[in-house]
C-alpha cells in the first residue's frame, strides 16, 4: 500500500515539459547576492517574500506594514491576489510571469529577484510557501532562494520545479513603473498595468503604459490606457493627442471617439466634443456601445446649454 | 433583542447606501475605462463592474471574518482588480494561502520523509 501511494505521488510530479524546465537565456551561474533578506516569522512567508522584492525594487517600507496588507490570520497565510494588490499599493507593477523557468532566469539576468509560490508538500498534505528566487547555478542544476528563515536556500532544480509546478508555476516580478519585464508578454503586461490603473494608481500606470508603448507602438489598448491615465491625471491635452492617434490608426474606434469627446469637453471645447460624438453615433448602429455614446452626448449637450 | 434588530437594520442600511453610492459612481461615468476596452462587449464590462462592487463588499467581510483588521480591509480590497474580487467572492476559504501551515497526521510524517528523500517534497531542512 505505501509503495502504491509512493509511485502514484511520483508519477504525478514527473511530467514537466522541457519547454518549462529550460534555463533560457542564462548560460552561466547567476546570483543576485545583494538581494536583501527578511527571515520570516511563523506563517509569514508571504510578507517576507514580498518585502524582499519590494525592497529590491526601491520601495521603502517595513515588514509589519507589508504584513498588514497581505496576511490573513484566519488562513495562517497570504492570498496570491493580495500579494499582487500589495505591490500595487506600493506603486509597483506586479507582473505574473509566463509559467516557465526561462522567465525567472530572464528576470534574474536583468537584476530582478522573483517571488514564487511553491507547494513544498504534496497535494494530499500541502504546504504552500512563498519564496524569492535570487539565483541559478546551471552547472550544478540548482536554484538559490531567500526562503523562510534560510538566507540562502539551495534547492536542486528538479525538486524546485516539482514544488513550483503545484502552483501552476506562479511567479511574480515587481516592476518599477516604466520598467518592462525581460520576456514581456503583451497580454500579461497589459493585464498588469490595467490592474494598476483600475485600482487608482494613475501616475504609476501612466509611466507603465508609456513603457508598453515603446515596446508595442501601435497597440490600441496600450494607447487607450495611456490616454485614459492622462485624462485621469488631468493632462487633457496629452489625452487628446493619444485618442487622436488611435483614431488615425482606426477611424472607427467608438471608444476613442467617446473618450476624445469627454476630453474636449474637459478642455472647454464643447462644439468639437459634440462633433466627435456625432461622428461616433453615425458609426454606432447596432453597437452595444450605443447607449454609452448617447449618455456622453447628453452630458456634453447638457453642459453646453447650461 | 430589539436592540440587535435595530443594529442589524442600521448596518444593512449603511451597507445598502455604500453599495448604491458605488453603483451611482459606476453608471454615471461617461468615460470608457481601459478594462472595458479590453472586453469585447461593453455591456458585459458594465455588468462585471457592477458585480465587482458587490464582490468587494463580500471579500471585505470575509477578510474581517478571517481576522483581518477592519481598519485595513478597505484599502486592501481597493487594491484588488474587479477580476480578482470576483474570483475571491464567496470562496476565500478555498483559495490557496501561502503560509507554511502543514497538518501532519501521524503516519503521514513517515511517508513525507520518504518523499523528501526521493525529491518529491522539500519540507524538511537538510534531510
Amino acid at each position: 500500500m505505501p509503495a502504491l501511494f509512493l509511485s502514484g505521488a511520483l508519477a504525478g510530479c514527473a511530467n514537466i515539459p522541457p519547454s518549462v524546465s529550460d534555463y533560457g537565456p542564462v548560460t552561466s551561474p547567476l546570483e543576485l547576492v545583494n538581494t536583501p533578506f527578511y527571515p520570516q516569522e511563523r506563517f509569514q512567508c508571504g510578507p517576507a517574500a514580498l518585502m524582499t522584492v519590494l525592497t529590491a525594487s526601491g520601495v521603502n517600507t517595513t515588514l509589519d506594514a507589508v504584513s498588514s496588507k497581505v496576511y490573513v490570520p484566519g488562513r495562517e497565510g497570504s492570498l496570491q491576489s493580495e500579494m499582487l494588490a500589495a505591490a500595487r499599493a506600493a506603486e509597483r507593477v506586479p507582473y505574473v510571469l509566463v509559467p516557465e523557468l526561462a522567465s525567472i532566469t530572464a528576470e534574474l539576468a536583468t537584476g530582478r529577484p522573483v517571488v514564487v509560490l511553491q507547494n513544498l508538500g504534496v497535494s494530499w498534505a500541502p504546504q504552500w510557501h512563498y519564496a524569492v528566487v535570487v539565483g541559478v547555478d546551471i552547472d550544478r542544476d540548482e536554484m538559490i532562494l531567500r526562503s523562510g528563515t534560510d538566507e540562502r536556500r539551495v534547492t536542486r532544480t528538479p525538486v524546485f520545479l516539482r514544488t513550483w509546478k503545484r502552483s501552476d508555476f506562479w511567479a511574480v516580478s515587481v516592476l518599477r513603473p516604466g520598467e518592462l519585464p525581460a520576456n514581456a508578454d503583451r497580454d500579461r503586461y497589459v493585464e498588469a498595468v490595467a490592474g494598476l490603473e483600475q485600482t487608482g494608481h494613475a501616475l504609476a500606470a501612466r509611466d507603465a503604459w508609456q513603457a508598453g508603448l515603446s515596446r508595442w507602438p501601435d497597440d490600441e489598448v496600450v494607447l487607450f490606457g495611456l490616454a485614459n491615465t492622462e485624462y485621469a491625471l488631468g493632462n487633457y491635452s496629452n489625452a487628446e493627442q493619444n485618442y487622436r492617434e488611435i483614431l488615425r490608426n482606426d477611424n472607427s474606434s467608438l471608444i476613442a471617439y467617446n473618450n476624445l469627446a469627454m476630453t474636449l469637453l474637459a478642455l472647454g471645447r464643447n462644439e468639437e466634443a459634440l462633433d466627435q460624438i456625432d461622428v461616433a453615433l453615425t458609426l454606432a448602429k447596432g453597437s452595444p456601445l450605443l447607449g454609452e455614446l448617447q449618455d456622453t452626448r447628453n452630458i456634453i449637450f447638457g453642459t453646453s446649454t447650461e | 433583542m430589539r436592540s440587535i434588530m435595530v443594529r442589524n437594520f442600521v448596518i444593512r442600511l449603511f451597507s445598502v447606501s455604500l453599495v448604491s453610492l458605488s453603483l451611482a459612481q459606476a453608471s454615471g461615468a461617461a468615460m470608457i475605462s481601459t478594462q472595458q476596452a479590453m472586453q469585447s462587449e461593453a455591456r458585459d464590462a458594465r455588468i462585471a463592474q457592477v458585480s465587482a462592487i458587490l464582490a468587494r463588499e463580500d471579500v471585505a467581510k470575509q477578510l474581517v471574518a478571517f481576522g483581518v483588521d477592519p481598519l485595513a480591509v478597505q484599502s486592501r480590497v481597493n487594491n484588488m482588480t474587479d477580476a480578482e474580487l470576483l474570483a475571491l467572492q464567496g470562496k476565500l476559504d478555498e483559495q490557496v494561502a501561502g503560509g507554511d501551515a502543514l497538518a501532519l497526521i501521524g503516519a503521514v510524517f513517515l511517508v513525507l520523509l520518504i518523499l523528501e528523500v526521493v525529491g518529491v517534497t522539500d519540507i524538511f531542512k537538510r534531510v
